[in-house]
Parts: structure tokens; C-alpha cells; sequence
């Protein structure tokens, strides 16, 4: 899923601050499952809002929805029957629905309520960590299902660096060296031969670094 | 004498462009740039210009520094992150470089390594203003240097912009302004009385503007520039001259010569000859515009 957490709420004051009609927006996919911007986390922070509103003695009218996605048209056009009553949404969306609610409702302005960070899991209640950082070519079959890119700090590709410590990493004693967990993994599945294998140099162009990227699939297109 | 203290003199600067070589031979880059020592004010030393793998601008600038040739060495978005970046500015002030010249960089796409990773940890005016700040004896950590860099800066901007695009060029002149940029030089300049209509929405008392003259090899290239280059126009008869011309080296030199001839009546600060691959013509070149 995507990770996001939730933005102080003096940031969300402060992109609000000059409108009188506002609408949250929650997402029922990822945020709602890291607790950021779910059905509850809007409900919270309508609350929030409200009472700052009311300290200050302005009236201000705060609507709450929650979309079962914001990254597809088919749900976001369930607002548009009322957006125009509001003049400003706060989309407690990852970064993507926020963009495509701004996409779809131009004249509307869209404020993110959450600071998107990863794709990644759940460890337990209240801890998620980085798994995956998209880069369009997946490695995973040659690393054992874990993957360098993401949990790597260097990125490395063959082997760990020396700065790996008993099986941690130089930059936190609580992070776990990638490489430790390749080898570990690379030991249980017998497979140490395909650590030892040279990796040839990645070609980034799949990643982020290659510009805006799109998937286009012909077969499933109408 | 760095190029700041040349502009504010009132001199007619004549900066050339200078590759450095795709390979570890820097014999014929030195060969060349020694052709036109003393009859330009520095060389620009380009930094992999179109994402294509060069040596770098800072290992072309200490070879013409050693030569007594100033340079200007090209500091790029592209391919370093800050610390790489302000490493390589202080490396270059130790070097005796005083000229530093910040751009964007071609995306790696359109390079010889479109697999690699793009860095753009800074953008532009990020850049600028760090370049600025190690002039004034600190890191972007805020940490005090010990020797304090001072440069003469400059940037790049894009003449052939118009409507909204020339309006957002001359927000990003501003910024560069701020930052204390001292110059910037624009992409080729072949269609003057288009290029004039640029000039007249920048204040040269405020920046010194120095138009790219590129020295054309061919009408085959000067069509394929004019077609597929975004904001350059190259006239028809720029085009059918070099067709028809008996000698069409020459007449390339000629053009180029006539363009400079023109940028200097016009008033500029000057003009920064490119000629791609023919660095050993730019001496006929500076001839034929008796400079």
C-alpha cells in the first residue's frame, strides 16, 4: 500500500485558513489502512478545524465524505453533484488523489491533508516500513524476494557495503542490513550460487529518473 | 580578471565553447584552445552538453587554466547532488577557475546513457544561490569554508521563448538577478530581428546578455536545427546561402562572422562562439569578424 501520515494540523490550518466552505475528503484504500486519512482520521480532523475555527469566532462550514478511492474517476465523480458548494477540498488521499481530484475539479482548489512517504507494509499496528520504491524493474526473483533498491540505503546491488554490522546498517543500529536479510534468505532457499552472481548495472531508465512514467495496456483499454 | 570585471569595463567579450574530448586525450582540445589564446576572454567548458558522456567541465578548465587560458567552467543540475556539486566549485576556485556558468543539463533520455539516474538534487536557481552562498565563505550546512570562492556567474537563458514562456523567462532572469548572476548567455542566435524583440524585454544595464553563436557546418544541419530545435529560427536565406555557396565551409564561417558583427552593433556584452566539434575553425572565425 501507500504510506502516508498524517500533516500537522497547523499546515492544514494554514492551506484552509481564508475559506468558509470546506469539504475533507477521506480515501478508503492505503490511508485508511496506515490511519492517515481514512473515514476516522477525517473525522478527527474535521474536529480539529472545527474548534479552531471556533476559538477564532468564525464561522466556517466543514463537510466530511470518504470516497472508496480518489484514484479513479468513477468515485471521484461522486462528488461532482456538490463540490460547488464548497471553495476548497483537503484530500486526505495520498499525493496521487490529491493530484487527480485537482486534475478533475480544476476550478476547485485541493489541499493535501496527508504527507505521502512509501509503498510499503504493515508491521504492526502503528509501524509501516518501506518495501518497494517503484523502479519499474523488478529484481526480487534474483534477490531472494528482497529487495535492495528499497531497503538498501546505498542501493547496492552486489553484496553489503562496510559500513554492515552485524547485520545492521551504518545509518541506524535498528535498521537491518538488506544484504544481511538477501543472505540469510539466499541461505534458506539454497541459493547462495545466485549471490555470487555479478549483477549487471542497472538500467534506471524504467525508474523515476527516466521522467514522468505512464503504463499502457492495450489489451485492457475500451 | 574575471568575466564581471571585463563586462563592467566595457570590453566586448568573446567567449568560445570548448568540449572537452569523449576519452582520456586532451591533446587536441589543448592544441586548439592554444589557437585562440589571448583572442578570447575565456572558454566554456561544457559539462556532457546534451546528457552525452564527455570528460567533465572542471577536468577541461584545469587543463586550459594550466595553459594560461581562462575557462568557465559549466556546474550542472543533472548529474551531481549538493555535496558533489559544492565539492566540485571548490575544487575549481582552487584550480584558479573565476568563472562559473550554472545550467539545467539535457535530460539523460536524450543522452548516450539513457539508463542512468538523474540527480537534480538542486534546480537552477538553487544552484545559483548555492554558488552564491560559498562566495560568501559558507556551505549550504551554513558551515564556515576556509578560502572563500568568489566567481563571476553566469547562467543560461532561452532567447527563442515567447508569450508565456518569454514571461516565465524573464520571472527566472529576476530570480537569477537575486542571486547575483552576472551574465547570462542565450541558445543560438541566427534570426536577429527576432532575437532583438527578446533583447529589448531585459535590462542590459542590469545583466550582461551574451547571445550563442553557433557556427553551422552545413544547410543539412542548419534545416535540421530550425526544424526540430525548440526557439531557434534559422532564416530561409541563412539556409540557401550556405546551399548555393561554392565553398560552404567558408560561407558558414562568414555567417557566423556577419552574426557576431551584427551582436556587436547592437550593443551586447558579447557573444559566446560554439562551433560543435570545430573548435580549430574558431580562429578563422574570429578573422573573418576582425576580432
Amino acid at each position: 500500500m501507500i504510506v502516508a501520515k498524517r500533516k500537522p494540523i497547523e499546515e492544514i490550518i494554514e492551506e484552509v485558513q481564508a475559506y468558509d466552505k470546506i469539504l475533507l475528503v477521506g480515501c478508503n484504500e492505503c490511508v485508511t489502512v496506515c490511519e492517515a486519512g481514512g473515514k476516522k482520521e477525517v473525522a478527527v480532523l474535521a474536529s480539529a478545524l472545527r474548534m479552531h475555527f471556533m476559538n477564532q469566532g468564525k464561522e466556517v462550514k466543514i463537510d466530511e465524505i470518504t470516497l472508496e478511492r480518489q484514484c479513479d474517476h468513477e468515485y471521484l465523480e461522486e462528488l461532482r453533484n456538490q463540490i460547488d458548494q464548497y471553495d476548497v477540498v483537503v484530500s486526505l488521499a495520498c499525493g496521487v488523489g490529491v493530484q487527480f481530484m485537482a486534475e478533475k475539479y480544476m476550478n476547485m482548489p485541493v489541499m493535501p491533508g496527508v504527507d505521502t512517504c512509501f509503498m510499503g507494509v504493515t508491521e504492526e499496528r502503528g509501524v509501516w516500513s518501506e518495501r518497494c520504491q517503484g523502479c519499474g524493474t523488478c529484481m526480487l526473483a534474483k534477490t531472494g524476494g528482497i529487495c535492495p533498491v528499497s531497503r538498501c540505503a546505498k542501493r547496492l546491488f552486489n553484496g553489503p557495503c562496510g559500513g554492515s554490522t552485524n547485520g545492521h546498517c551504518e545509518i541506524d543500529k535498528n535498521v537491518i542490513c538488506a544484504w544481511q536479510l538477501i543472505i540469510d534468505r539466499m541461505k534458506n532457499l539454497d541459493k547462495l550460487e545466485d549471490y555470487e552472481a555479478l549483477v549487471p548495472i542497472k538500467d534506471w531508465s524504467t525508474e523515476r529518473a527516466g521522467g514522468p512514467r505512464k503504463v499502457v495496456r492495450e489489451d485492457v483499454m475500451q | 580578471m574575471p568575466l564581471k570585471e571585463k563586462i563592467a569595463a566595457g570590453k566586448f567579450i568573446i567567449l568560445g565553447e570548448f568540449e572537452p574530448p569523449k576519452g582520456a586525450d586532451f591533446d587536441s582540445f589543448i592544441t586548439d584552445a592554444n589557437l585562440v589564446k589571448g583572442r578570447v576572454e575565456a572558454l566554456v567548458v561544457p559539462e556532457m552538453a546534451n546528457a552525452v558522456l564527455k570528460a567533465s567541465s572542471l577536468g577541461g578548465c584545469a587543463c586550459l587554466e594550466r595553459e594560461g587560458i581562462p575557462s568557465v567552467f559549466q556546474v550542472c543540475c543533472r548529474d551531481r547532488n549538493r555535496l558533489a556539486l559544492q565539492a566540485d566549485i571548490l575544487s575549481a576556485a582552487a584550480l584558479g577557475v573565476q568563472n562559473i556558468m550554472a545550467v539545467n543539463g539535457v535530460e539523460t533520455r536524450f543522452g548516450d546513457h539513457p539508463q542512468t539516474r538523474t540527480v537534480n538534487d538542486l534546480d537552477l536557481i538553487e544552484l545559483i544561490e548555492t554558488v552564491q552562498t560559498l562566495s560568501q565563505g559558507k556551505d549550504l550546512a551554513g558551515v564556515e569554508l576556509k578560502g572563500t570562492p568568489g566567481f563571476s556567474v553566469g547562467s543560461t537563458i532561452d532567447a527563442g521563448a515567447a508569450g508565456n514562456l518569454l514571461d516565465i523567462e524573464m520571472e527566472r532572469l529576476e530570480k537569477m538577478l537575486e542571486n547575483g548572476v552576472d551574465y547570462v548567455i542565450t541558445n543560438p542566435v541566427f534570426d536577429l530581428r527576432r532575437f532583438e524583440q527578446f533583447v529589448k524585454r531585459v535590462d542590459t544595464s542590469k545583466i550582461a546578455v551574451l547571445p550563442t553563436v553557433l557556427l553551422l557546418k552545413s544547410a543539412g544541419m542548419a534545416r535540421y536545427i530550425d526544424r526540430n530545435m525548440r526557439g531557434i529560427t534559422i532564416p530561409p536565406d541563412t539556409i540557401r546561402r550556405i546551399q548555393k555557396a561554392p565553398d560552404k565551409v567558408q560561407e558558414c564561417i562568414r555567417i557566423a562572422a556577419e552574426t557576431i558583427k551584427q551582436v556587436k552593433k547592437m550593443g551586447l556584452a558579447g557573444v559566446l562562439i560554439s562551433t560543435v566539434g570545430w573548435e580549430s575553425k574558431l580562429p578563422s572565425v574570429l578573422n573573418e569578424a576582425q576580432l
